[in-house]
């Protein structure tokens, strides 16, 4: 994983946290923790989605805008690198 | 079939008027300018109009049968619903000019009158949507009586749907939309003017004007006036020549209905419809011209114009329709399924009026009654681009800011309110102990967290709420348009 990709991990996950409403430790969810599973709900992914577009000043594919592309970090995280890349 | 949609060998590569879309608004629009000799006209729309409204349209010719609780609450709600009522003193004389080429000589009238049904199956929406259209009735000095729903022609609810209570609307009937569309191309065809088969894949021009179109297949048409009334597909065309084109917002409203034929049983002869109900459609038949029978409609606001149906929807319709309507429907024969998209605004109002390039102007937004409402828009529309005195109220100008109606309390209220009647409408099952003030707190905190993550006071209706709250693409497309509208509150609120 490239330093960029990592930056995106770790931007996302603070959004994550924040929006999802998550105590956890550091460094959690990891990459591959399923957000849905976590209590994200359609209104939390809204959410999550427009401060993701503002926090990268970015605007996600219409096609990436669905249930699997929120699906963990990682997946967040390859859309939005498929935007600034 | 006489009237379909030409291919002329030679294709007009110049037109005074080219109207974008073969709807009702464009078809009608294309009459008015013909009658006022307006110039050469060029029609553009697929043949087969296959996500079209007008296609799909139940048409009733109904304005107070439509009206709620909201329509007559505002001035500018009640300035659209005058619209209606204006619109609808033109269908008698439309109709007696079209019958000349009405398809097998049937009448296009279809059903003289309107009879609401109040049954138990819905919710306090149904009761308090029908007091709207009582009070609307009697404001404005319309004939109405209420009525046996015993002695309504073709009634026949399972006894557990019964009806309680219906009133009778002598002056609202429905015409067949199908064969309308076909008299009116007929009647364009007599005139001179030209329908093409084709779609538009951009329109053509600078950023002072409009100078035309170019058809998919590459064939340019250069206009001095081009009208875009292609319905939930507009903005995509206008944003061809104008991609920063700031709009009030157009969502596709896909409903689906289907066409029956009877097989037994006493037909129907007048629309027997509900109230309108949760987000928007009341369950109602419409007799055809042909003697089939229209059972309509579902509403749902999607990401892109399209011609699905869920299994959903068409479970909604069945199942509804014969314990409501006829239960004898369940041995009726499907003879065709409809689908099409309804333009829906964001304010829910029209979109009528010059956009920001010399010689462009936009005719859409109508959302449920495009049909009914053609004949005045189009004479409406035929003036301002002859440069004469419009006839309807210039609050629909399509580059406004969007009308505002509500509170975004009054709001989450209504979105509640319809959730709710949604809720019993389909039968839904909730535990004993859960009371319905339970359900309601669920779907008003739903409403809340949403205007709390979006940030805005701007307070939308219940159709375009549930859609935003529920579809990432609407959620965004809304978020995005009301954080223009108010850049200050960009980035508030819970985000």
């Amino acid at each position: 994983m490239t330093i960029a990709q990592q930056t995106t991990v770790a931007a996302v996950r603070t959004l994550v946290v924040q929006h999802l409403n998550l105590a956890l430790p550091e460094g959690r969810p990891a990459e591959d923790d399923d957000l849905w599973k976590l209590g994200m709900t359609s209104l939390s992914c809204l959410g999550l989605m427009l401060a993701i577009e503002d926090e990268f000043d970015i605007e996600l594919a219409q096609d990436a805008l669905k249930e699997a592309t929120f699906q963990n970090l990682a997946t967040i995280s390859a859309a939005v690198d498929a935007v600034l890349n | 079939m006489s009237a379909t949609i030409e291919k002329p060998d030679v294709r007009p590569a110049q037109a005074d008027v080219l109207i974008v879309g073969n709807g009702a608004l464009g078809l009608f629009l294309a009459r008015e300018l013909s009658a006022a000799g307006a110039g050469s006209v060029v029609v553009v729309g697929p043949a087969d109009r296959s996500s079209g409204g007008s296609q799909a349209a139940g048409a009733m010719m109904g304005c107070f049968a439509e009206a709620t609780s909201e329509s007559l609450r505002t001035q500018p709600a009640r300035t659209r619903f005058e619209l209606g009522v204006a619109a609808h003193e033109r269908w008698p004389a439309v109709l007696a000019a079209l019958q000349e080429h009405a398809p097998g000589g049937r009448p296009l009238l279809t059903a003289p009158e309107t009879h609401v049904v109040l049954n138990s199956i819905g919710a306090e929406l149904d009761n308090v949507n029908l007091a709207a259209i009582i009070n609307a009735l009697t404001e404005y000095g319309k004939p109405w009586q209420e009525c046996d729903p015993h002695d309504i022609p073709g009634f026949n609810p399972r006894t557990d749907t019964r009806a309680l209570r219906a009133i009778l609307l002598p002056e609202e009937g429905a015409v067949d939309a199908r064969a309308v569309l076909t008299a009116l191309q007929a009647d364009l065809l007599a005139s001179g003017v030209t329908l093409l088969d084709a779609s538009v894949r951009t329109l053509l021009g600078d950023s002072d004007s409009v100078t035309g179109a170019e058809l998919d297949d590459g064939h340019v048409i250069e206009a001095g006036k081009v009208v875009v009334a292609a319905g939930a597909l507009s903005e995509s065309v206008l944003k061809t020549l104008i991609p920063d084109l700031d709009l009030v917002p157009t969502f596709a409203g896909l409903g689906f209905a289907m066409i029956a034929r009877r097989t037994g049983g006493e037909p129907f002869r007048s629309v027997v419809r509900t109230p309108n109900r949760g987000f928007a459609c009341g369950l109602h038949v419409v007799p055809q011209a042909d003697g089939t029978e229209y059972y309509g409609a579902t509403n749902r606001l999607v990401d892109e114009v399209g011609s699905t149906t869920w299994m959903a929807d068409v479970r909604f319709l069945a199942q509804y329709s014969m314990q409501q309507l006829d239960e004898r429907a369940a041995s009726h024969e499907v003879v065709r399924w409809l689908a099409g998209n309804r333009p829906v605004t964001l304010d829910g109002f029209p979109l009528i009026g010059w956009l920001p390039r010399a010689g462009l102007y936009l005719m859409s937004g109508t959302y449920r009654d495009g049909f009914h409402c053609a004949p005045l828009l189009a004479a409406h529309v035929a003036n301002e681009l002859q440069g004469k005195p419009g006839l309807i109220d210039p609050i629909f100008q399509p580059t406004r800011r969007p009308v505002a109606t509500r509170t975004v309390e009054g709001s989450i209220q209504e979105y509640v309110e319809h959730n709710l009647a949604g809720w019993f409408e389909t039968g839904a099952q909730a535990a004993p102990q859960l009371t319905t003030r339970q359900i309601a707190d669920y779907y008003r905190n739903m409403a809340t967290q949403f205007y709390e993550r979006v940030g805005t006071d701007y307070a939308l209706g219940p159709d375009i709420l549930w859609y935003a709250q529920g579809s990432l693409v609407g959620g965004r497309r809304v978020a995005r348009y009301l954080r223009r509208l108010q850049p200050a509150a960009a980035g508030t609120g819970a985000l």
